[in-house]
């Protein structure tokens, strides 16, 4: 546990030193969110609502999914597929430690240090901007929605991992991931609450896990979500990581027939 | 005249070498291209959900949404498509390649910017074009002096986006940090998928003056919808040629303190 400990902090240290990327990533985060933000503040009446939101539901939705997102999709899980493709995964076979907790422990420090610029952002705007936004009075709820946001952050684990696994049989490892963030930036919620789309695609949704990595923790935050479909979600979302790990765990023994590293 | 088939050539061939080395994996290159279209489908989609509920946003209707989408996507394509070797442009700078580059009887920035296109952006393109055309058409009534000056400030919208990315390049010289600038560039641009009226002040006239997103991307779709002012054309025209010169002189100052030092 130490180990990874030590691999965590070992991320944000790297963090620390390249101050000026990790900088312009985050205002570049931020540019994103206002995009959105002024889109909904435009379309939603000062008294009204839309799909069922007031304007203060639409705008908390809309920078709870901000901070959702920076816990969710913070990972290094991207360097994955380059490890494996340069054979520097042969050290890490050599070492006393998990190749999959290590890159986990990295994904740790990574969403640590965004997940604190994403408050100190989200403050910032709350100041400049002064939203209406929607409190949660209920624990239960806030509670609940801290747990689909870890399940959430286990999900978006594997199925980085995965991706990056990829590089076991191809070089070519981008693309995919490339089409998985297409996807998930329309279909995780973090553009729009996903029951706006008409209902046969939200079935559809509601079987895939990318309505789980955004859009279901920040619903049960807002309490738009019954106790049954609270119920569902949870059981889906964790079936899924159940899945994802099965999977991760049977491409990874496969890989590793694959690999091989000439001349490193 | 010469000079210009000549420099048309040149692209040509670094676009030919560029698109051999983009397709070595076609299938990489087919996930690609899938990526972009879905991109621009998805967000289509979204503004049709949006509008059938909203009936209009920020007093534009759903066609005349659609030609400000159409119009940044053929601008921020055609920019992409032309542009591309800036994001290769750090590598270039880091590994000594550039020394090797100003060592050619070429324009110092010829390379630069435009050292190999993205042949996929061209997909993109064409269904920005058909989106132009019909969203245009079909919004009120537009006449051949609106199309005209459409046209007009969308070249001007052209010429802002290679001054930018002659900045951009200027500032990889001086600093090396060029991804993420370019990325922010990207990002602020992003912004003008929709017609800025949705942002509210300070924010809209940054966007306008200081990163002229609203110059490039929203004026032109103004012009065609008879709403720009004879003056907003004009400000919009000098504001493009002050940009372009002002590039220029950045570039010139930024390869004065290029030292090679990584060569």
């Amino acid at each position: 546990m130490k180990l990874y400990l030590q691999v965590a902090k070992n991320t944000w240290d790297e963090m620390t030193t390249y101050r000026f990327n990790f900088l312009m990533w985050r205002l570049r985060n931020v540019l994103q969110l206002l995009t959105v933000y002024y889109l909904w503040l435009a379309v939603t009446p000062q008294n009204g609502h839309i799909f069922g939101y007031s304007r203060s539901l639409i705008l908390t939705y809309i920078l709870g999914a901000s901070l959702v997102g920076s816990i969710v999709f913070s990972s290094r899980t991207q360097e994955i597929g380059e490890n494996i493709n340069l054979g520097e995964l042969s050290q890490f076979l050599v070492k006393p430690l998990r190749y999959l907790g290590y890159w986990f422990a990295r994904d740790i420090g990574d969403k640590l240090f965004n997940i604190i610029f994403s408050l100190g952002e989200l403050t910032l705007i709350y100041l400049v901007l002064r939203p209406a936004i929607y409190l949660q009075p209920h624990i239960g709820e806030v509670l609940l929605a801290s747990l689909a946001i870890l399940l959430a952050v286990v999900m978006n684990f594997f199925i980085g991992t995965l991706l990056g696994m990829i590089a076991f049989w191809s070089p070519e490892v981008w693309a995919p991931r490339f089409i998985f963030f297409t996807l998930v930036s329309f279909f995780a919620g973090g553009l729009f609450p996903l029951n706006i789309l008409p209902l046969p695609v939200q079935y559809v949704f509601a079987l895939l896990p990318f309505g789980y990595l955004q859009y279901f923790p920040i619903e049960i935050y807002l309490g738009k979500m019954s106790p049954l479909a609270i119920a569902q979600g949870f059981g889906i979302a964790l079936l899924w990581s159940v899945l994802l790990y099965l999977l991760v765990s049977r491409v990874w023994r496969k890989g590793l027939k694959m690999y091989s590293s000439e001349g490193n | 005249m010469k000079k210009l088939a000549r420099y048309i050539i040149i692209w040509w061939k670094l676009t030919l070498g560029t698109s051999q080395i983009a397709f070595q994996s076609r299938f990489g290159a087919l996930l690609f291209l899938l990526g972009k279209l879905l991109r621009y489908i998805f967000f289509l989609l979204f503004l049709v959900l949006l509008i059938n509920r909203a009936k209009i946003i920020a007093g534009y209707t759903f066609l005349e949404i659609v030609l400000f989408y159409a119009t940044f996507n053929f601008l921020d394509t055609l920019s992409q498509f032309f542009f591309r070797n800036v994001y290769r442009f750090r590598q270039q700078i880091l590994n000594g390649y550039f020394d090797n580059l100003l060592l050619k009887p070429l324009p110092s920035l010829f390379h630069p910017l435009f050292g190999g296109s993205d042949m996929l952006d061209l997909v993109i393109l064409f269904f920005a074009t058909g989106f132009i055309f019909y969203a245009g058409l079909h919004s009120g009534q537009v006449t051949p002096l609106h199309i005209a000056l459409y046209i007009l400030l969308l070249l001007n919208g052209f010429v802002i986006t290679l001054g930018l990315h002659i900045i951009i390049l200027g500032i990889g010289i001086l600093s090396t940090a060029i991804d993420n600038t370019v990325m922010l560039y990207r990002d602020l641009t992003q912004m003008g998928r929709l017609p800025i009226e949705i942002y509210q002040e300070p924010l809209r006239g940054l966007i306008t003056f200081v990163i002229p997103v609203g110059i490039m991307m929203t004026y032109p779709v103004r012009a065609m919808l008879g709403l720009l002012s004879p003056t907003g054309v004009i400000i919009a025209l000098f504001f493009g040629v002050i940009l372009f010169l002002s590039s220029l002189w950045f570039w010139r100052y930024a390869l004065r303190h290029y030292t090679s030092a990584s060569n």
